[in-house]
């Protein structure tokens, strides 16, 4: 682009040489092209609010060109600096071109029709001779282009002018005002809005502030730490499936409470079908089981609640057929311990699944067991989800089923082993019940959790409205075409003379028509007869 | 009938409406070459029996599926060629009354199909509950249309540079003084129209009648069939992309992420808003805009092709 040497004598010569530059066509062109190519390269590489793994495994591959990218932005293309000076770019450009348009648009429409002078000069041009005066003919013609919904205006009774398809330009800067809407709405809601995920037990309540999330919460550039303070019961999860194992529905019942705690009104959750409560939309993201657990030391009770657990399925597993896993971890003994529960949900299918040699889906709760490994030593992350064992030892291990308690020191059952247990769970029972001091764990119950997703975008109404806007105005900025049209007449001895001329900017072939019919109308109605001489339409 | 009869009867049809292209692509290149009527007659019968099969196909899937028959990438590829053809035969042939391009329409849609069975093959099955939308129907189906729109007039686009620069070598070889009647391109003849549109315009005429490439149209014929499927094409893409973006908002609880297929989807629109521009930017008229809609090409294919392929992404339903 040639503005930036533009003479330097004048500051304001400059100026009016970068605004011309911006507003011309082609820099619009250029920057559209330069945002496309952009784009490009943030879909080439990988880039770090999509997939952080694959960029780090790049850096760790390539490691120049690893750096070379990240200094550059390439990694995060779509918040680099110079995609935003595109964009910018752009804004400025589409302003500097749509406050001239918008501005023609409106004096255009307050302007009456123009009249012309020479009408043989225009590309559709007739001229013929009619019965009728001229006052009469110009009368006829502003009717005739009225009711095909042209803009008229009659002078002196002897010219008209036409003019139709103002709607085109309108709708281009309505598809252009529109875009630029929409950028801005993007912009402001992505920037003061968060997303993040929140795991939910049934029966348990969580509420809308930044410590409560899970995993990564993402919150906008300009987001000032307002979470919502909501508060969201799981009342109830239940998913459905077909035979073949493919879900068909997750759902969510919740109870929204307002920010101060009191109740507000029940939802349901399922996939595509989102709750939209007090400036959060809340989503159905995923599920899974908590075991509740109860472990006492004696009559000490160390840990009472569910454990939520989660799933490492290798890539070729089915998820549905993995067993799930979730830690107890003991912080007030010493040494420390931690207990690694590994759930199977459904034994019945798990025992199929040995017999058969297939992984059979566990989807429902069914005679539900889990293995317990008893870890000891130095717990180094006592408040996150995973286990660090590396300063710590495997003790015992063991089965437990739902119902049961067991000594976990021992390894073995107290009570519960009975009826409701698969065979090959048997035998495991401690002959002579727990020691007084023992470290018992009980399995009374198993929940489900659900996690769902909330998100804060102020804006999507607006995006929603722009984008709409962009269409509708599209349509007539494509389809619609500019014609004009004059009729001048001027009289003769035996009635008038006619002339009849017009252009369209835009379709002209459907004009031709359009004229060819106008002018039989106008003859017609002037008292003329229709048999005109084909050379008489020029059309050069 | 069955299921398994039903998918049966989907995957025949569609072996026949491959075979049916195939046969209707070499046949329309032969009356491009030898110009005997009987050709184009039959060149057009096998078209529209090909295409009724592809339609045969398409409805027997969906009973096999019991759904709507556009849920991955095989399905989308038999739809785009079904649309492709019939806008083809529509819009070209009957309304247009273009007759000698037919042979290049055919083979797109060999082509399509063609990599729908080497690539993207899958059985009839259910679909995940993500994908179990209302947008999501509106959207797929949209952007299919336009796919099928936006590829049938960048054919024409490279079909018109080819005739282009046949016409300037003629027109060098001549050494006439006046240019060829009608210069590619150029909006002075509306392109959306030229004079020569009529029942048998596609007859090579003036200077280009000496050309190698007699049998296909003028290039403003073509230039203006490029432009009439773009302009089609674009605001139903628009549409498209938007529902698709409402159907992310309602599933993934955000209406635009970056990931690969929206990232090209946008390259894809934006880089046709960059042609429709360039038709009114002086200087940009003709071949450059021809250019930016070839890229465009480019840039739909990866959308369609290359990005389930070989770039990943959360539009993992595509498989
Ligand atoms: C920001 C991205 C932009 C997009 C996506 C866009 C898109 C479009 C589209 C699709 C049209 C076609 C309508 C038609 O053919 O009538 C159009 C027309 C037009 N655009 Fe843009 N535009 C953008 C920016 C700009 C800018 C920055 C300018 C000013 C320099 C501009 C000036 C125009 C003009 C004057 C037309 C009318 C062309 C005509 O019909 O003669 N556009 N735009």
């Amino acid at each position: 682009m040639s503005a930036s040497d533009g003479p330097r004598s004048s500051l304001s010569r400059s100026v009016a040489l970068v605004w011309r530059t911006l507003r011309s066509m082609r820099t619009a062109l250029i920057l559209l092209l330069m945002l496309a190519a952009a784009s490009v390269v943030g879909s080439l590489i990988p880039q770090i609010p999509n997939s952080p793994e694959r960029v780090a495994a790049y850096e760790l591959d390539h490691a120049t060109w690893g750096s070379v990218f990240r200094a550059s932005g390439f990694f995060d293309v779509f918040g680099s600096w110079w995609f935003a000076l595109i964009t910018a770019l752009l804004f400025v450009s589409l302003v500097a071109c749509l406050l001239p348009r918008s501005r023609a648009l409106i004096r255009a429409a307050r302007q009456r029709p123009i009249q012309a002078r020479e009408l043989d000069g225009f590309p559709s041009y007739v001229r013929t001779r009619v019965p009728a005066g001229p006052a009469t003919v110009t009368a006829e013609a502003a009717k005739l282009l009225r009711r095909k919904r042209y803009r008229v205006a009659v002078q002196d009774d002897v010219s008209v002018a036409g003019e139709k398809g103002s709607l085109r330009e309108i709708g281009s800067l309505a598809f252009h005002w529109a875009f630029l809407l929409l950028l801005v709405a993007i912009i402001i809601g992505k920037g003061t809005g968060y997303v993040g995920h929140a795991t939910i037990v049934e029966g348990e309540t969580w509420t809308d502030a930044e410590l409560n999330y899970d995993g990564d919460l993402r919150t906008g550039r300009f987001f000032r730490g307002a979470f919502s303070g909501t508060g969201i019961t799981l009342v109830d999860y239940e998913d459905a499936y077909r035979d073949t194992g493919i879900p068909m529905d997750f759902q969510s019942r919740i109870r929204l409470l307002n920010p101060d705690g009191s109740f507000a009104r029940e939802a349901d959750v399922r996939i595509n079908h989102p709750a939209v409560f007090n400036g959060i939309r809340i989503y159905q993201y995923g599920f899974g089981w908590a075991a509740v657990v109860r472990v006492a030391e004696g009559a000490r009770v160390l840990f009472d609640g569910p454990v939520v657990m989660g799933q490492d399925p290798l890539p070729d597993q089915n998820p549905l057929a993995t067993p799930w896993i979730g830690v107890v971890k003991l912080t007030s003994l010493r040494p420390q311990q931690a207990i690694v529960l590994e759930l199977f949900p459904d034994a019945e299918a798990y025992f199929r699944s040995l017999q058969t040699g297939v992984a059979q889906p566990m989807t429902e709760a069914n005679a539900p067991f889990m293995r317990y490994q008893v870890w000891e030593g130095k717990l180094l992350d006592a408040s996150r989800a995973g286990l660090d064992t590396r300063f710590m030892r495997a003790t015992t291990s063991g089965l437990i089923g739902q119902g049961w308690s067991v000594d976990v020191d021992a390894g073995c059952a107290i009570s519960g082993p009975g009826d409701a247990v698969p065979a090959s769970l048997e035998g495991i029972s401690c002959p002579d019940g727990a020691a007084p001091d023992a470290l018992t764990m009980s399995f009374p119950a198993l929940r489900q959790y659900s996690r769902l997703q909330i998100s804060h975008d102020a804006t999507v109404p607006y995006v929603l409205a722009a984008a709409i806007l962009i269409v509708v105005g599209l349509l007539p900025a494509l389809y619609v075409s500019r014609r004009k049209v004059w009729v001048r007449a001027r009289p003769d001895d035996t009635g008038s003379i006619v002339d009849i001329g017009g252009f369209a900017l835009q379709r002209k072939d459907r004009f031709d028509e359009e004229f060819a019919t106008l002018v039989d109308a106008v003859v017609r109605a002037s008292g003329g007869t229709v048999d005109r001489d084909p050379q008489e339409v020029g059309s050069p | 009938m069955t299921t398994a009869q039903w998918a049966r009867l989907s995957s025949d049809a569609f072996n026949a409406a491959l075979f049916g292209y195939i046969a209707a692509m070499i046949v329309s290149f032969a009356y491009l070459a030898f110009r005997k009527g009987w050709l184009h007659t039959a060149a057009t019968a096998i078209g529209i029996g090909a295409l009724v099969a592809n339609a045969i196909s398409i409805v027997a899937r969906g009973a096999a599926a019991e759904r709507t028959p556009w849920g991955n990438m095989y399905e989308y590829s038999a739809l785009l060629t079904f649309l492709m053809v019939l806008g083809y035969l529509w819009i070209v042939e009957a309304r247009a009354k273009v007759r000698t391009v037919g042979g290049f329409v055919y083979g797109l849609a060999v082509i399509t199909m063609a990599m729908a069975v080497s690539f993207f093959y899958v059985g009839p099955t259910a679909l995940m509950p993500a994908l179990n939308s209302y947008w999501r129907q509106i959207h797929v189906t949209s952007m299919i249309v336009a796919s099928s729109l936006l590829g049938v007039g960048c054919l024409f686009t490279v079909v018109y540079l080819l005739k282009l620069s046949g016409e300037r070598r003629t027109a060098s070889r001549l050494q006439t003084q006046a240019p060829p009647p009608i210069m590619g391109g150029s909006i002075a003849s509306d392109p959306s129209a030229p004079p020569d549109f009529a029942e048998g315009a596609d007859e090579p005429v003036g200077a280009s009648a000496a050309s190698r490439r007699v049998g296909l149209p003028s290039s403003a014929t073509l230039d203006g069939l490029a432009y009439r499927f773009i302009r089609f094409g674009f605001p139903v893409w628009t549409f498209g992309v938007i529902c698709g973006a409402i159907w992310a908002q309602q599933t993934w609880g955000r209406y635009w992420g970056w990931d690969p297929k929206e990232t090209w989807s946008f390259i894809t629109w934006v880089v046709f808003a960059g042609y429709l521009h360039a038709r009114a930017t002086a200087g940009w008229r003709g071949t450059r805009a021809a250019v930016v809609a070839l890229i465009g090409f480019v840039s739909l294919l990866v959308t369609y092709y290359a990005v389930n392929l070989w770039i990943a992404g959360l539009h993992s339903y595509a498989k």
